[in-house]
């Protein structure tokens, strides 16, 4: 019984700060502003509740609200597919029996771990229409050059180029989800006949389809909330304010950046925020429900 | 005797700790030292930079008793960290503001009227120029103390000129001679395409297209500020000259390919519009031979050029005006314009403008110094707003980006700027804030 | 077992080589570019090679624009971050592996949800509060959340780490009289180094690159962390050289980027094999 008391003091005494910590700086905040969503909140005066007023002007009056959302699931639809299957087929390649597996998986890594504002500010140096890296090689090679930045299309691609070249974490997870397989599964399924294909199909696939899942639901959350490299590559090419040319990086967690610290509508940030949390959530759980159907579980 | 240890070494931890949070936290907030009082300047970081640090050592000398510190903030970030001091109540004493600052900082400036009325004839009020002390006001209110100004001229490379053998642009330009000479200054590179051109072209910016659009008789905002007035016929106009001089008349870079650096590489013959703070960088190229001319008339106007005026305002929040008040007032005395304007600048006291046209002066270029300061009849004030900004870089600026890529007609990008700056002017009321 | 043929051994290899380099000419041109002078990069077009390797970019950077100070104001400020996160993360997670309380799994469960919740939902009220509390402008709003449990990823690490050890160990320490601190700190922890490493890089990494939490509450130049004085560089080096007609010294701006990055690699090449691990079991066992 003492030693039992003795276990809750104990746990509570580790858990405490962390806690404590989630009341103040997640729990507190979020209902905060889920309070202020519902007011109209410019700092300089205290908030004023106006009810839903700051839902309607992001949904049929704001000029940047829509653009901003069709940027964010734009770069999602592209980018999380593309990193889930260029991180998947480097897996499988590093899986073979190559010699200095760890110096490849290190290298592939790197890029994953690096500071993004100092990598968007690289690669908006290199994609430069005028005198860039790219269109120089380009050039070399007989092709005419493009205003990588300036263009609305090729920004957007530019920034996606930029995030695929962080792969290292899925890739990582990948691989370490390749390993958990089995030898002697392949090895059964090699008897019987089975094809490549038909082997990562029916053998690979379902038994890594627990990490596939984790990599796509982390992969569209962390899509979801680009700010860092959006803004980075706004200021490095010299944008008055970041997410240009016409709205074609405005992120969403730039925008919504800009509303609330660059013009301090605080309370339609908030409104934002929780429209952004909520698409987070709703998201998830359908990648939940879904994922019933295709992931299998080993235990 | 197992605990002893462990106890020394859970107070060094608790030290090291302690101290580790103390710097962490530590106040940055200037503490008064021998009671002297402490005045912070938040300014932008600029080629003057080493000029202001001068000039408040030179303060501190001539008052003994007060401490000036600079906070420096890149130019793409003033307002926005402004403001957000503002939100942390950590206002600086006096900030660098302007004409088109003054209203959307109006919240946080304080009212000077009473001193600049005490000590008009001490710091010479009237020697300033006209137009600069109606900037200096708002609502009759004085709030800002002027130290320089901008006009929009017409910028241009002597030597191109000389070489493609035309005169130099004349102050009776309109529109159709800059188009005919911009031409004729454009040149293809070896792949055929054009790499040297007659005219820049200023995107992300209202600076260049807001010229056109004023000059064909448009206007952003109806007097009471209330609607915004890009859709009309007169503005769209504007905007169609700004698009066409790259997709019609061919002697803008589109968009996107405008050379880096191109005036000063001489890629670029010619600029509209412009800003009196790179005369300094032009003035630093050795070989590069530039003047300035009058803007070419629009067919509305002959005025629409940018009347920009900087100077320094008070925080509202400030607890030693009349040090700040000292410290502004000395900025702008005339030695310290005089030294402005020497670097390369237009003067806002007659004084000192006078002097200058004189000269002698530190640089040879630009020669023609008196069309800069015949601009100033014609330039005007940008709208006293206080979401200026705001629906400016924000909401209408999308839309031009997407005119000059092609994506829309100027008709059309000046509908679709109008109409959502309105629904924006719906929403926030400039009362409001 | 199964041969390869040579061609397809081959082509594994070529592919392998080509990834690499794409991964790494970026980086390459970074460091080439920081090696420059400004001649060679103001020539239209830029020089492709420096003529010789200006390594006095690297001081015209640390000494001249006083880069030194965003370098160790990083480290301050990562340094921090990491004895918190150590200092709160090690305990809770040890409680969550090893004690057998009520709603245990629950509050772990809503630890972890946390990693959803988007920054941008908490900023503006806790911008707020630590503006109320006169925190902006110091560094404790960046490190303040860390020593109250904030790196959740790090708790989540090292619970799974830990209970891979057998219970039998951290009885057979408390019949000795250990306390349960003690045992933490003086069994669990040494015996989960690689975890507690792996957290330990990636708290550096986390921090030193973080660039949103350091754009809203550093708002003077002489506080800045490196993500921040980066940018601040080039909009300063832009106004050096005037605006947007002017030329933003890419040579020195990319010696910066380069000052930033190199810590990061040295660290990662140091402890890569242990690290890559950590993150791996991240998300296999997650």
């Amino acid at each position: 019984m003492r030693a039992g008391r003795a276990k809750h003091v104990w746990f509570w005494a580790f858990v405490g700060p962390a806690v404590a910590g989630l009341l103040c700086f997640s729990v507190w905040p979020m209902l905060y502003s889920l309070w202020l969503s519902f007011c109209h909140y410019e700092v300089v005066a205290p908030p004023r509740f106006i009810g839903l007023r700051n839902y309607v002007y992001l949904f049929r009056h704001d000029a940047a609200f829509w653009p901003s959302v069709r940027v964010t699931l734009v770069f999602t639809a592209i980018q999380v597919p593309l990193s889930i299957l260029a991180s998947l087929a480097l897996a499988l390649l590093l899986h073979q029996p190559v010699r200095a597996r760890g110096w490849w998986r290190a290298v592939y890594f790197l890029p994953s771990i690096l500071p993004q504002a100092a990598l968007a500010v690289v690669f908006g140096y290199i994609f430069q229409a005028d005198g860039g890296l790219l269109n120089r090689v380009l050039g070399l090679a007989g092709f005419a050059g493009q205003a990588w930045s300036s263009s609305p299309t090729w920004a957007l691609v530019v920034l996606i180029v930029m995030s695929l070249w962080g792969f290292g974490y899925p890739m990582v997870i990948f691989l370490a989800g390749l390993q958990n397989v089995p030898r002697e599964l392949y090895e059964a399924a090699h008897i019987d006949g089975a094809g490549a294909w038909a082997r990562f199909r029916h053998v690979t696939l379902p038994l890594i389809s627990p990490v596939l899942f984790f990599n796509v639901v982390m992969g569209v959350i962390a899509a979801l909330k680009v700010f860092d490299i959006a803004y980075a590559f706004g200021m490095a090419q010299g944008q008055p304010i970041p997410g240009g040319p016409a709205r074609a990086t405005l992120f969403y967690g730039l925008n919504l950046y800009q509303q609330a610290f660059g013009y301090f509508h605080m309370g339609l940030a908030s409104a934002m925020a929780w429209l952004l949390f909520g698409f987070i959530l709703l998201l998830t759980a359908v990648n939940f429900r879904l994922s019933r159907r295709w992931v299998h579980y080993a235990d | 005797m197992r605990r002893r240890p462990e106890l020394w070494s859970y107070l060094a931890f608790a030290l090291v700790a302690g101290a580790g949070f103390w710097w962490a936290g530590r106040s940055r907030e200037p503490r008064p030292v021998h009671g002297r009082t402490v005045i912070t300047w938040y300014s932008v970081i600029t080629p003057l930079r080493d000029h202001y640090e001068a000039q408040a050592k030179a303060f501190e000398r001539a008052h003994p008793d007060i401490e000036v510190r600079i906070l420096w903030v890149p130019d793409s970030e003033y307002n926005v960290r402004l403001k957000t001091l503002a939100a942390a109540r950590q206002l600086p004493d006096i900030f660098l503001s302007g004409d088109v600052w003054i209203s959307y900082l109006l919240p946080l400036t304080m009212d000077v009227t009473a001193y600049v009325r005490r000590d008009a004839a001490e710091f010479g009020l009237d020697d300033f120029f006209p137009q600069i002390r109606t900037a200096m006001q708002h609502e009759g209110r004085y709030y800002i103390m002027p130290e320089y100004m901008n006009l929009s001229l017409l910028y241009y490379n002597r030597r191109m000129f000389a070489e493609a053998g035309l005169p130099e642009p004349a102050g009776r330009w309109t529109w159709s001679d800059l188009v005919a000479n911009g031409k004729q200054l454009t040149h293809a590179g070896t792949n055929g395409r054009p790499d040297v051109w007659g005219c820049s072209r200023v995107e992300n910016w209202w600076g260049e297209w807001l010229i056109y659009v004023r000059q064909a008789g448009g206007k952003v905002f109806t007097e009471d500020g209330r609607r915004c007035l890009l859709g009309s016929p007169e503005a769209i106009a504007g905007l169609r000259f700004y698009e066409e001089k790259s997709s019609r008349h061919h002697f803008s870079a589109p968009a996107g390919f405008e050379p880096r650096n191109g005036f000063v590489n001489e890629r670029v013959a010619m600029i509209v519009g412009g800003h009196v703070n790179y005369w300094l960088n032009y003035n630093q190229m050795p070989g590069l031979d530039w003047d300035v001319q009058l803007l070419p008339a629009g067919p509305h106007s002959r005025r629409g050029g940018e009347l920009a005026m900087a100077g320094y305002s008070i925080a509202r929040t400030c607890r030693h005006p009349e040090e700040a008040w000292a410290l502004m007032k000395f900025l702008t005395r005339p030695e310290a314009v005089a030294e402005i304007v020497a670097r390369g600048s237009l003067a806002v006291r007659q004084s000192v403008a006078a002097a200058n046209i004189r000269g002698p002066r530190r640089h040879e270029r630009p020669r023609n110094l008196g069309a800069a300061y015949a601009q100033f009849e014609f330039g005007e004030p940008i709208p006293r707003h206080p979401h200026f900004i705001e629906i400016m870089l924000q909401i209408v600026q999308p839309e031009i980006d997407r005119m000059v890529l092609g994506q829309l007609t100027p008709e059309e990008a000046g509908r679709r700027a109008e109409a959502a700056a309105n629904a924006f002017l719906a929403t926030f009321d400039p009362a409001d804030s | 077992m199964h041969r390869r043929s040579t061609l397809a051994t081959a082509g594994l290899y070529a592919a392998l080589t080509l990834i690499a380099l794409a991964m790494l000419v970026p980086l390459g041109w970074m460091v080439l570019t920081s090696l420059k002078t400004q001649p060679e990069i103001l020539r239209s077009p830029p020089a492709w090679l420096p003529a010789s390797p200006q390594w006095v970019n690297y001081r015209t950077v640390w000494e001249g624009f006083a880069y030194y100070r965003f370098f160790l104001n990083s480290l301050f400020v990562a340094t921090m971050v990491i004895v918190g996160t150590l200092l709160t993360c090690c305990p809770a997670a040890y409680a969550f592996a090893f004690y057998d309380v009520r709603h245990k799994n629950l509050l772990f469960g809503a630890l972890l949800s946390t990693v959803m919740l988007p920054a941008q939902v908490t900023v503006i009220p806790l911008f707020k509060g630590f503006a109320a509390l006169g925190w902006v402008n110091t560094y404790l709003p960046l490190i303040v959340p860390v020593w109250l449990g904030g790196n959740v990823f790090g708790i989540f690490l090292l619970r799974q780490f830990f209970r891979t050890l057998s219970p039998s160990l951290l009885e057979a320490a408390r019949l000795d009289g250990a306390s349960e601190w003690e045992i933490l700190w003086r069994l669990v922890v040494p015996m989960s180094l690689p975890a507690v490493l792996t957290v330990v890089v990636f708290t550096f990494v986390w921090s030193w690159n973080d660039l949103f939490n350091p754009l809203i509450y550093l708002q003077n130049e002489e506080l800045c962390t490196l993500p921040v004085g980066l940018l601040y560089f080039i909009a300063r080096a832009e106004q050096l050289t005037g605006g947007s007609t002017g030329q933003i010294p890419w040579h020195l701006v990319m010696t910066l980027a380069t000052v930033m990055t190199l810590p990061v690699i040295v660290i990662f090449a140091i402890v890569q094999r242990r690290f890559v691990e950590g993150v791996a079991a991240s998300g296999v066992k997650g």
